[in-house]
């Protein structure tokens, strides 16, 4: 719907007031308090609402002061595709009048155009959702209420998916809860119904339990009694073969019993009978006993003298023997004790040449070391006095080969004088004498100047030339070299230095075999325990032949000693053996001793008590006699075992008489048969015991009339059961039905819910900052606002912002109902809790706004709105 | 001649599981009803006396009500009766015909066979029962009562006897089953000249004699019986035997299988077959049902249904192969185009995956048709 003009008269304060709206976008109503702002936005309402005839307090409220005239309201306005004027008049000369120019001419008055207004206005506009977006004075801060309104809802659902939702559904829906809670509560729980008819259904299958369990308890008792029936039957049969068999056998026990007694007495004779045998053969068996030990004692007496002759005469021989004995053993200990004595003698004339050749041989080898230790002292001297080693040695050698070589070059290089002898003469050459033989040749080498005289005949003076001179000068050198090392090695001449050296290395060697010959000789003693032992022995070996006894004489040498000992050790073992055989045998000769002289010993002291014991067995024996004699026993013997025998025949006729009757078997079944009696009477007593507690059963439950209670219980269950079945049936798909619409209408508000808040955000975030976002209910409410992550509840937010909130909500509800017609957003002086800085923004909001749908605000602030963009603006005076 | 009654398988106390309290009321009134217009018949066909074979009562158990109602009945019978225990009343330590009610109440002409011994019932007239001891006898009391018997010499001799005969039954090894060649090598041999049978519930003769026969219950227990309803006047002349039966029941027992549901005029034939059913109080109807049903449909024949439930004695529908699916005439006119359109859906999505949830969901279809009819 869109507002072309507005006009007001005798309305409350205001005389008259006419607004022409702008064609599009904002129409700003400006003007002071009381010009008549309020009642502008509160007419077009009324206008609708009420009839002229209406005296309502709302139509009694707008009676203009002090005016005797009907408040009068025109509209002119489009909506869908009428275009119309809507005049009313209240209270005085109501009147109501409705001109339509499009789509076609129409001309209505009175109720008739009220209702035509009503009507066209129901078809093209979502008249609650108009009024809800309305804001008047002090609702700015509050949200619109937007539940059920049909055309923002189907805006939205076109918007969500183009599927917009009949406004007859919600009514559906609420059919479908009020059937849910039929059966469930609100927050889904069973009600009591279903709890009842389950208990119901249970209690009824337990009744129906407990019947048939009755009825089983029934037929059980009957085919109990028919069975106890049967086995009464069986049992009193039964008793009765019993009673004549007990009766049987009790005849029977009867003579059993007598023969019994018979038998009873015979075994008592015959145990008297055997009483009076056993007596007498005790007794004669005592007088045997008394004649049988006197005869035995005797006997052992007898025994036992003549064992102690033949132990005393063993014992004799046993004496002599051990004497014998004694006697080899005496000679033989003395000929060990010489043998021994000589043995010992012969070892230390052995030990006495021993030891002599000891002695001899180490006083030798401290010989040959004290004689290694002079030499080496000597060498020590020498060692000390000659430095000629043979590194000197060498020194020397090369410094004369040097000379030689010198000498030689001397030769070569210097002029020589062949001599050859014509004949023999002697000749003078450098003043030495030489011989020249006839023949031989010589030559002299001229170094410098040499001087050949032939006594008296000739003096001959040979001078080198210069070269020789230097050779010359060399042999010096080389001269001199030599005498230097002769002189450092303190010897005159090089063969002195080997003479020397040659001293110096025997004196070294001299040096080395005293460690050798110390070795060699000490072996593994030292010097002091090699010199100890010499000395005991030149001491001891002259003693031993000063104290030992003259016989038999000494050996001669120590080979002899040898032998002798040999000799010796050879005859003491010999009689060792024989001196150990012999103590053999007297230890044994002894012992033979000892055994008889014990046994002997033995024997006599056996014999004196075996003769008291026969002394005693012959009194006992003879006492005996004198009381009872031997005839007289036998004689009462043999009576006693005649009255057994014939005691015994009795006692075997009886038993045969007995045993014919087999009383063990006739006992048996008599006890069997009265057990069996007896078990029977006791079966029987049980038997017709329980028959009758089944009987009494059988009549107190056999008229309950179980079998149609049973039925009835059944029938009841059975209806109980599909009772049940339905209501469960019913619940169950009412349950489903709900939460499946549920669930879908949620789905759907939470699709057309996407759409409102996506238009609230773009708006809002001209206001706010582009982190800006809302919350929205289903029930269409902004919840919260989110900026930069921080969410408020909106009633938590300040007043201002909820004013700018709901303005921003209101707008976008405008906004999207807009494309199907929509509905003016009417603002009464809105936007007062708002600072200036917002105002601006919010301006922006509404001037994006009113390019989609028309908005109309009055206000008495106009600034406030200086910032909506374009705007048709209305001044009320 | 002789002529008498022959009855059995009353099953007085049976009860249905399937009837209302008030069908299954008159359901046992018909069972004592039927006791008093034998009454009428055995005087009207002149009889000599009535015999009741077996089965009187549906069990030992019964309420003693019914106990007095019988005899109550009974006694306006005007002929002697003579009640042979059958297996379900067995003459056991708890039997009915023990029990204080029935002998406190029993009308002097009414004899309960007790055992096998003959009962002279007229000059030219004997009877020999073979009374059910047990509920599970080894053998049928009947062989034993026939071997006991010599020919029968200048009498009549009438048999009454229970059981399952073994021409009839498929298991011929079961216990109480009683051998058809016994009973005609028995009518060969002069030992009994006609065997009155009970426990099978038709009215049927057993071989070719024409002396043996079940006379069948007078008011009908199920569905499968073919001659229920009858009792059974026989006369017995000197070497003929001639019988008839005569319907009484007032209860009949319908039932259809497999009826085809799939379109309106289905229904509407349905309903119609429905209505032309007569004694409707007196009849129990058991549907089973086929086909396919849109949500409309099944709504219209729920109504039938419910319908026929008050008038019928019972009327009992097996639809489990009668599928009802919901199509899209069931939710064209209701315009649903939001959240609604989305359950109809969704719901339409499980019922086409079945199983339990399939079916709730099909039972939540139906009633968001029932309540968008109310609400829209």
């Amino acid at each position: 719907m869109k507002f072309i003009r507005l006009r007001v008269a005798n309305y409350r304060g205001v005389t008259a007031a006419e607004v022409t709206f702008g064609p599009a976008g904002i129409t700003l109503v400006q003007g002071p308090n009381e010009a008549g702002k309020t009642s502008l936005g509160e007419a077009i309402g009324l206008l609708f609402d009420y009839l002229d005839s209406s005296k309502h307090r709302n139509i009694e409220a707008i009676k203009p002061v002090h005016r005797d005239e009907g408040p009068e309201i025109e509209l002119q306005a489009e909506s869908g595709p009428y275009a119309f004027t809507y005049f009313k008049r209240f209270l005085k000369k109501p009147e109501t009048t409705l001109t339509v120019t499009r789509p076609k001419s129409e001309n209505r008055t009175g109720r008739e155009a009220h209702e035509r207004a009503e009507a066209i206005l129901r078809e093209t506009l979502d008249i609650d959702l108009w009024k809800a977006l309305i804001i008047q004075q002090g609702d700015a801060i509050h949200q619109p209420n937007l539940t059920k309104q049909a055309s923002l809802s189907r805006a939205l659902d076109k918007a969500a998916g183009g599927r917009p939702a009949d406004p007859r559904e919600e009514g559906l829906f609420d059919a479908v809860l009020e059937e849910y809670l039929r059966y469930y509560t609100e927050r889904g729980t069973e009600r009591k119904d279903l709890a009842e008819a389950r208990k119901a259904l249970t209690d009824a299958y337990a009744e129906v339990a407990r019947i048939q369990k009755a009825i089983r308890d029934l037929d059980h008792d009957i085919e109990r009694a028919a069975s106890l029936q049967r086995e009464l039957g069986q049992i009193k049969k039964q008793e009765e073969e019993l009673t004549k068999e007990r009766a049987a056998h009790t005849a029977s026990l009867e003579e059993i019993g007598i023969l019994e007694n018979a038998l009873s007495e015979a075994r008592l004779k015959l145990k008297s009978a055997q009483q009076s045998e056993q007596i007498a053969h005790r007794d004669k068996e005592a007088r045997q006993g008394l004649i049988g030990a006197a005869d035995k004692a005797a006997k052992a007496h007898a025994d036992i003298e003549e064992s102690g002759v033949m132990s005393l005469a063993a014992l004799n021989q046993a004496e002599s023997k051990l004497k014998d004995a004694q006697t080899a053993f005496d000679e033989s200990d003395r000929k060990r004790k010489g043998a021994d004595a000589l043995a010992v003698l012969r070892r230390a004339d052995f030990d006495y040449y021993n030891n002599r050749l000891h002695f001899e041989q180490l006083r030798e080898r401290k010989s040959r070391i004290d004689h290694a230790r002079k030499n080496a002292a000597q060498a020590e001297e020498i060692l000390a006095r000659n430095s000629v080693d043979s590194r000197a040695l060498k020194s020397i050698q090369d410094a004369e080969r040097g000379l030689l070589t010198a000498n030689a070059q001397l030769q070569t290089g210097a002029p020589s004088v062949l001599l050859r002898g014509l004949a023999d003469c002697h000749l003078s050459v450098d003043d030495a004498e030489v011989s020249l033989s006839k023949g031989e040749v010589r030559t002299i080498s001229v170094a410098d100047t040499s001087r050949l005289s032939i006594p008296g005949v000739l003096d001959i003076e040979i001078t080198a030339g210069a070269s020789a001179e230097g050779l010359t000068r060399k042999v010096e050198a080389a001269r001199r070299a030599l005498g230097d090392a002769c002189a450092k090695a303190g010897v005159s001449t090089p063969d002195d230095a080997r003479k020397a050296c040659d001293d110096r290395r025997e004196a070294m060697r001299h040096v080395e075999s005293k460690a050798q010959a110390e070795k060699e000789n000490l072996r593994d003693l030292t010097y002091e325990e090699l010199d100890r032992r010499l000395r005991g022995l030149e001491q001891s070996v002259p003693e031993y032949l000063a104290r030992r006894v003259a016989e038999p004489p000494m050996c001669p040498d120590l080979e002899s000693a040898k032998k002798e000992r040999a000799r010796a050790e050879a005859l003491h073992h010999e009689t060792v053996s024989q001196w150990e055989s012999d103590r053999e045998q007297l230890d044994a000769a002894r012992s033979v001793r000892d055994v008889w002289n014990t046994k002997h010993q033995e024997s006599r002291v056996q014999l004196d008590l075996l003769a008291k014991d026969l002394k005693n067995a012959c009194d006992n024996l003879e006492r005996a006699r004198q009381s009872v004699t031997d005839d007289a026993l036998e004689t009462s013997l043999t009576n006693a075992v005649q009255a057994v025998a014939s005691e015994e025949a009795g006692v075997r006729a009886a038993e045969t008489s007995l045993k014919a009757k087999n009383p063990d078997k006739v006992k048996a079944l008599a006890e069997t048969a009265k057990g069996s009696l007896h078990t029977a009477q006791n079966r029987r007593n049980a038997a017709h015991t329980e028959l009758t507690e089944v009987q009494t059963r059988l009549k107190i439950h056999g008229e309950e009339g179980l079998h149609e209670k049973l039925h009835g219980a059944q029938t009841r269950l059975d209806h109980l059961a599909a009772d049940h079945a339905s209501l469960l049936r019913r619940a169950s798909s009412a349950k489903c039905l709900f939460e499946t619409m549920r669930e879908e209408r949620d789905k759907a508000r939470r699709a057309y819910v996407a759409p409102l808040k996506e238009k609230i955000e773009h708006l809002g975030r001209l206001v706010f900052d582009d982190s800006f976002q809302v919350d929205i209910s289903e029930d269409l409410l902004i919840v919260s606002r989110t900026m930069n992550d921080i969410t408020v509840p909106f009633d938590c937010l300040s007043g201002g912002t909820r004013e700018q909130l709901s303005l921003i909500f209101r707008s976008a509800c405008s906004m999207i109902v807009a494309k199907d017609g929509g509905a003016p957003l009417i603002l009464d002086d809105t936007l007062g809790y708002t600072d200036p800085g917002r105002l601006r923004l919010m301006g922006a909001v509404l001037a994006k706004a009113a390019k989609e749908c028309q908005i109309v605000i009055f206000t008495c602030v106009p600034d406030r709105y200086g910032n909506v963009g374009e705007a048709t603006v209305v001044a009320l005076t | 001649m002789i002529r008498f009654l022959h009855t059995s398988d009353w099953q007085l106390g049976m009860t249905r599981h399937f009837l209302s309290e008030g069908a299954q009321e008159r359901y046992s009134q018909a069972r004592f009803d039927a006791i008093r217009t034998m009454g009428r018949i055995a005087k009207e066909e002149q009889c000599r006396f009535v015999l009741v074979c077996g089965d009187a009562f549906e069990s030992n158990q019964v309420d003693r009500k019914t106990v007095a109602r019988a005899m109550e009945a009974l006694k306006e019978v005007s002929v002697p009766v003579f009640i042979l225990p059958g297996n379900h009343d067995p003459l056991n330590a708890a039997s009915v015909y023990r029990s204080s009610t029935f002998i406190e109440r029993k009308p002097a002409h009414v004899q309960v066979v007790e055992n096998a011994a003959p009962i002279r019932v007229a000059a030219e007239v004997e009877l020999v029962g073979a009374p059910w001891l047990s509920k599970r006898p080894a053998t049928n009391p009947l062989e034993d009562a026939i071997s006991a018997l010599g020919p029968a010499d200048g009498v009549s001799r009438i048999c009454l006897a229970h059981g399952a005969v073994d021409t009839l039954t498929p298991d011929r090894e079961s216990a109480g089953i009683i051998s058809v060649a016994m009973l005609e090598q028995a009518i060969i041999e002069g030992k009994i000249h006609f065997a009155a049978l009970g426990d099978r519930h038709s009215l049927t003769k057993v071989g070719d004699s024409g002396r043996i026969w079940y006379s069948g219950t007078p008011e009908s227990t199920d569905f499968r019986e073919t001659q229920s309803g009858y009792i059974h006047i026989v006369e017995i002349g000197d070497g003929t035997v001639a019988s008839k039966g005569i319907q009484i029941g007032q209860w009949r027992f319908i039932e259809r299988e497999r009826v085809d549901l799939n379109t309106a005029d289905d229904v509407e034939a349905l309903r119609k077959s429905l209505e032309e059913i007569e004694n409707k109080d007196r009849t129990v109807v058991r549907l089973s049902l086929v086909g396919s049903l849109t949500l409309t449909l099944s709504g219209a024949l729920q109504n039938h249904i419910l319908a026929a439930n008050d008038v019928f004695g019972a009327f009992d529908v097996r639809a489990d192969d009668l599928l009802v699916l919901p199509d899209h005439t069931d939710f064209a006119n209701l315009g649903f185009s939001g959240f609604a359109d989305g359950t109809v859906q969704r719901l339409r999505s499980k019922i086409s995956e079945g199983r339990d949830e399939g079916t709730v969901a099909r039972e939540a279809l139906i009633l968001m048709l029932r309540l968008a009819r109310e609400t829209v």
